[in-house]
């Protein structure tokens, strides 16, 4: 069957409010009007109009369709069309002065337009220098957007780098290191007050000096670090500390200032060909990435109180910290990213003395254990 | 296609039958179940930029799922979130309309999606956002409601003035004025209901029985307020 397609509605009194849909036509004298039969198969039935009997008029919600009306036999009929290609072909057909209100109306939308159009021009300037000042510094404007993001998009953005990451490490699945990093992690976490994080570790076998935490609650610890460590409290400290990154959502405070936050939420939402780059781009910025001085003490103070919390022992972090700065410096990974100054040590042995003497309650691992689990070396020796 | 709305009233679903190959587009998170013949695909709508201005303009969901019958015919169970009526309309081709963000379930594969800027003033004194959603093509379409939908026809010229929080969806052949409904503009800001659009026809304005930010307002006074 040649189904016809209609390029108009027509209204009158016998056709629905919602319009007749009808197939206009622009002749030399007039208009030819073919309303579509309701039903399968029924007749569809034609009516001319002349231009001579025509009221042309713009109108719709954009002013941007002709509206054609006229009294017809069965009485009052109004035409709106707004395909361009049959508006052109009327405005070619019909006599100049039929089209001449179309005309005005057609300048009246383009001024209309215009204005819009300055209005949101300065709107969006107004926006784009709010994104600028963000952009150049204010933490202000940085953490108010870190407060929009949710934490489920922060968790896919850690987790893809988390995920990708360990893709080209050996993992260490199961055994003494494994339970005792997640216990000290579960016995920090559980001192976090409404903690939107479920935090999971992974012990990566590398001689590596290091641990990190991505945003949103994926940590890794490297097996190097752990054997420095003297005691369980030591590693807890770092994991304090790491752990406190997540919770005051450092990294996204990083992201947002280095990349802004459409791209954040860009990739965030999805992940369509093109943002597999930035994608890319962005996991080597969150492994490499450097906190400010203010973000490293903020994790330092709230790590400490953790600890204290958590009844771990506190002295740990700052032993570890300050052994291993005088020791080797220089091969410690972990303090290339968190660089050792006095003034740090200073800060954390100040807090420490402020708070009261906390119980301590030992991990249920023997260290010496977990250490010897460890295995030997696996680069050169230290 | 066919649809059929189960539950009519206040918590209705749309069931749609998909014959094999066909394909619909819907809401995310409004598919409730289907038959296993059917794929559900998470699709932006009008390309990348497309979905993320609507998802920061619109407030709308950045993905609409595409359910569709890849492994022969089946049916899909759709809902809303809110409570309210569903409406079937069928776009023909030249009718087309206007939709508030909230108000679209699903739609045909043969219907167009466009988000629509406003001018500044309608944007702002509208109720329904700078932006909106644009129905248009071929096929049906589902809006969802909050409470009872009510169609109004407009004849050629006829007027109709609706509350803008109560607007679901309207032709594109009428036209709209936004004006205060009391006196004086300072009133019509901090009463927040203040605004009403004149409408002036012809063509179908679907309006709803209940207004979402009146019904959250009388919800959060029950809410205790913590610091
Ligand atoms: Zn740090």
């Amino acid at each position: 069957m040649n189904e016809l397609h209609p390029n108009a509605l027509c209204f009158g009194d016998e056709f629905p409010a919602s319009g007749a849909p009808c197939l206009v036509h622009v002749e030399g004298q007039g208009m030819t009007i073919t309303f579509l039969s309701d039903h399968e198969g029924g007749e569809s039935r034609s009516e001319f109009v002349e231009f001579s009997q025509l009221n042309i008029s713009a109108g719709g919600l954009d002013h941007n369709q002709l509206v054609a009306a006229w009294v017809g036999p069965a009485g009052q009929r109004m035409l709106y069309l707004k395909s361009p290609e049959l508006i052109r072909a009327f405005r070619h057909t019909a006599p100049s002065q039929l089209s001449q209100p179309l005309e005005q109306a057609a300048e009246q939308v383009r001024q209309v337009r215009h204005r819009h159009r300055m209005v949101w021009g300065l709107v969006s300037g107004t926006v784009l220098a709010m994104v600028l000042g963000l952009w150049f510094g204010s933490d202000l404007l940085v953490e108010l957007a870190v407060d929009r993001i949710p934490v489920e998009w922060e968790q896919k953005l850690g987790e893809s780098t988390y995920r990708e990451f360990l893709a080209g490490q050996s993992v260490t699945k199961d055994g003494p290191a494994v339970s005792a990093v997640t216990e000290m992690t579960q016995r920090l976490a559980s001192q976090v007050p409404n903690n939107p994080y479920r935090f999971e570790v992974t012990v990566v076998k590398s001689d590596v000096v290091n641990a990190f935490a991505l945003p949103g609650g994926y940590i890794v610890v490297f097996t190097g670090l752990m054997k420095k460590a003297d005691s369980p409290d030591e590693v807890a400290g770092v994991l304090a500390h790491e752990l406190n990154h997540v919770l005051q959502r450092h990294g996204l405070e990083r992201i947002i200032k280095q990349l802004g936050f459409v791209a954040v939420v860009s990739i965030a939402l999805g992940n369509p060909p093109g943002l597999g780059g930035i994608m890319k781009q962005l996991g080597i910025e969150l492994m490499t990435l450097k906190f400010g001085r203010a973000q490293e003490t903020e994790a330092d103070m709230t790590g400490l109180q953790l600890l204290y919390r958590a009844k771990i022992n506190p002295d740990g972090m700052i032993t570890f910290f300050q052994r291993l700065a005088e020791k080797d410096e220089g091969r410690v990974e972990w303090f290339s990213t968190h660089p050792m100054s006095s003034a740090r040590a200073d800060r954390l042995k100040a807090q420490l003395a402020e708070m009261p003497k906390q119980n301590i309650e030992p991990f249920s691992f023997e260290w010496s254990k977990v250490q010897g689990a460890l295995g030997s070396s696996l680069g050169s020796a230290p | 296609m066919k649809s059929e709305i189960l539950y009519p009233g206040a918590f209705p679903m749309a069931r749609v039958e998909l014959g094999s190959g066909e394909q619909i587009k819907a809401e995310s998170g409004a598919m409730v179940a289907c038959s296993p013949t059917i794929d559900i695909e998470s699709k932006m709508e009008g390309g990348f930029l497309g979905a993320l201005s609507r998802k920061f303009l619109t407030g709308e969901k950045f993905f609409f799922q595409t359910l569709k019958a890849t492994r022969g015919a089946g049916e899909v169970l759709l809902a809303p979130t809110v409570p309210g009526e569903i409406v079937v309309l069928e776009l023909d081709g030249v009718n087309e309309y206007m939709v508030q963000k909230d108000g679209f379930l699903a739609g045909a594969d043969g219907i167009t999606i466009d988000s629509q800027m406003q001018s500044m003033s309608r944007g702002l004194l509208g109720g329904e956002g700078f932006f909106i959603l644009k129905m248009s093509g071929k096929g049906m379409l589902l809006l969802n409601s909050f409470g009872a939908v009510h169609k109004i026809e407009l004849k050629p010229g006829q007027e109709y003035i609706v509350d803008n929080s109560h607007l679901v969806a309207w032709s594109t052949t009428t036209s709209y004025n936004i004006e205060k409904a009391t006196s004086g503009w300072v009133a019509s800001f901090t009463s927040g209901e203040g605004f009403v659009c004149r409408f002036r026809g012809p063509g179908l304005v679907y309006i709803q029985s209940r207004n979402p930010g009146g019904f959250g307002a009388w919800v959060r006074q029950f809410i205790p307020v913590t610091e």
